[in-house]
């Protein structure tokens, strides 16, 4: 009898929140379809996706987001690396650094930004090339969170220390145990990394509106506010772009049996 | 000049001595244990040799040169671990060319040493196999495969098969000598494992809290312990206290019965004299010119091939070793029982 009763409470429940985050967005999917009165149609997709002004911003965000997904990989990648091998003691410390995006607002990080850099000596904001540095800086500060994260835990799901020194004793170099032993057993750390930072660019709107570069946040801001159906298909299309991403990240780590790591312990 | 040279090596680490004044000389060929309880710096000895550890004070010498600063991918040394090091994003036969790859061989070159080294340890068929499709023993193979396959000056070898079963223990270390000796490498092995370093090596060096307390050949250490740690440590021992009648001839009192003693260990103790004599040297009955005592059955431990029984005499306990025979007499617990064991048998320390 009392498992009877906790059952039909989980599924209770199960039900319930499925519907509390499902239903706004159906309600969102729906109106997003109802552009053409009586029918439904795919109308403010057509009108959204066909937008060059999107395709533009789509593209300078995508870009933006690769770039802060490599440089992101190229900084964190060895220095998680280095403090998990040389300086342990180091990482508490690099876990308060990585948590500060989180506390402290990008409204007062940009303000910064462009108090700093928007006069000389180090005036970043006088061309939009300079911008765009200005800008993937501040992406890889906000991105820095998850992919710090994201790698630190692929590095504690392996023996660092022994593969790094077993592959030292074979005569490699550092370069050569980064790309040939540790990134190969990350792959799946890294994609993780790679896939939320690249999310987190695509939908950020402060720096991209304060810094006034053409990126996707700052134009469905301006969609939002002049426009009805094309918003919510927006909203859509950002929604199923984050779970292809969570979609891609899931496949891949499913897959993968020889990535685990034997220890013989 | 010997092949591999620890001169007056030390390791410190903030404030805790791990290696105190080391001092080894193996010879090109030379199968070394370090063997010692754990925390007693046999391992970070190896480490010092494979160079992920920096010596506090001293030097190390392979082949004639200085290694003691040298960055561990240069020196060509092969080391197994005990964790075996697998790259798990390879096969066996790539972890195996790994080493050759780095170093800039062709293709081809790799592909004939690796196929020697597969064949070296049997795993031909398993060369296309990962390590979590390799069972423990197999992949202990691969590993020590890997570390053989660059042509090393010395192979390190750091408790390789603590992690195995016992059987599977058994074969691979006979199987570990026999390739050590086919390529005649010299090699150091480190085990807390009596039986591993006994039966493996040339050499053994006992080591205790950092420090070197024996080196010698395996008979030497079991029969000629110089000191009470290595002769309680390497097998077991019967150390009961006595009081000494005559010195000079070795004469000691246990129990009311004079016992003599085959001879004086060199860190003999004064204040607190005892007899050393192995399980195995006990025999029961009473044989004239040999020590002879009598005492009742505590205890019996059946440990296989070995039966183990305990003698009491006034609150001293002899443990006795007889091989398990099918005639065996076994006593009861209770029994009144006589032991003896031979004059040279037993030593004063």
């Amino acid at each position: 009898m009392k498992t009877k009763r906790f059952g039909v409470w989980a599924v209770f429940w199960a039900i319930g929140g499925m519907l509390y985050f499902f239903l706004p967005m159906y309600g969102t999917l729906d109106f997003s379809l109802r552009m053409k009165r009586g029918v439904l149609s795919l109308m403010s997709y057509q009108i959204v996706l066909s937008d060059p002004q999107f395709l533009a911003s789509f593209r300078y965000s995508a870009t933006m987001g690769i770039i802060t997904v490599i440089i992101s990989v190229l900084i964190f990648l060895p220095t998680t690396y280095w403090i998990h091998l040389k300086l342990p003691k180091v990482r508490p410390l690099v876990e308060i650094i990585t948590i500060l995006p989180f506390i402290i607002p990008t409204i007062v990080y940009v303000f910064g930004l462009i108090r700093t850099f928007g006069r000389p000596p180090l005036q970043l904001t006088l061309t939009p090339f300079k911008t765009d540095i200005l800008i993937t800086a501040g992406y890889i500060v906000l991105s820095m969170p998850y992919m710090y994260r994201a790698i630190d835990v692929g590095m504690r799901s392996i023996d660092v220390r022994s593969l790094t020194e077993a592959a030292q004793s074979l005569g490699a170099n550092w370069l050569q145990i980064l790309l040939n032993v540790i990134v190969p057993n990350l792959r799946i750390a890294l994609l993780s990394g790679a896939l939320i930072c690249f999310a987190t660019v695509i939908g950020e709107l402060i720096l991209g509106d304060f810094l006034v570069r053409p990126a996707l946040g700052p134009y469905m801001v301006q969609v939002g506010r002049d426009k009805a159906y094309e918003p919510a298909a927006l909203a859509i299309l950002s929604y199923a772009l984050t779970w292809a991403c969570l979609g891609i990240m899931q496949f891949v780590s499913r897959g993968n049996a020889s990535q685990q790591q034997l220890t013989g312990r | 000049m010997s092949f591999v040279e620890l001169s007056h090596v030390r390791k410190d680490f903030t404030g805790a001595i791990a290696v105190e004044d080391f001092n080894l000389n193996a010879e090109q060929g030379e199968f070394i244990s370090f063997l010692g309880p754990s925390g007693c710096g046999k391992t970070t000895t190896l480490r010092m040799i494979a160079g992920f550890e920096q010596p506090s004070a001293g030097t190390i010498t392979i082949a004639g040169q200085d290694m003691t600063y040298v960055q561990p991918n240069k020196r060509k040394v092969g080391m197994v671990f005990q964790s075996y090091a697998l790259f798990p994003n390879m096969t066996a036969a790539e972890n195996i060319g790994y080493g050759l790859k780095v170093t800039g061989k062709t293709g081809s070159e790799i592909k004939v040493r690796v196929a020697e080294m597969l064949a070296l340890i049997h795993l031909e068929e398993q060369h296309s196999r990962y390590p979590y499709q390799l069972s423990g023993g197999q992949q202990q193979r691969v590993a020590l495969a890997r570390a053989l396959a660059i042509h090393p000056k010395v192979l390190l070898l750091d408790e390789p098969l603590s992690a195995l079963d016992a059987k599977i223990r058994v074969e691979l270390r006979e199987e570990i000598r026999r390739i050590q000796q086919t390529l005649g490498i010299t090699t150091i092995y480190v085990t807390h494992d009596q039986e591993e370093a006994l039966s493996l090596s040339d050499r053994v060096v006992v080591m205790s809290q950092g420090r070197i307390e024996q080196v010698g050949v395996p008979f030497e250490i079991y029969n000629f312990p110089a000191s009470e740690f290595v002769a309680s440590f390497v097998g077991q021992l019967n150390l009961i206290p006595v009081m000494v009648v005559n010195s000079a001839e070795k004469l000691v009192k246990l129990d009311g019965h004079i016992v003599q003693a085959g001879r004086i260990s060199d860190k003999f103790s004064h204040d607190k004299p005892r007899l050393a004599v192995r399980p195995e040297e006990l025999r029961p009955g009473h044989t004239p010119g040999q020590n002879n005592l009598c005492g009742k059955v505590e205890s019996i431990n059946y440990l296989g091939s070995i039966v183990r029984v305990h003698v009491e005499l006034s609150g001293l306990v002899f443990s006795m070793d007889m091989f398990n025979e099918t005639n065996l007499a076994i006593p009861k617990v209770g029994d009144s029982y006589n032991i003896h064991f031979p004059v040279d048998a037993c030593w004063l320390i």
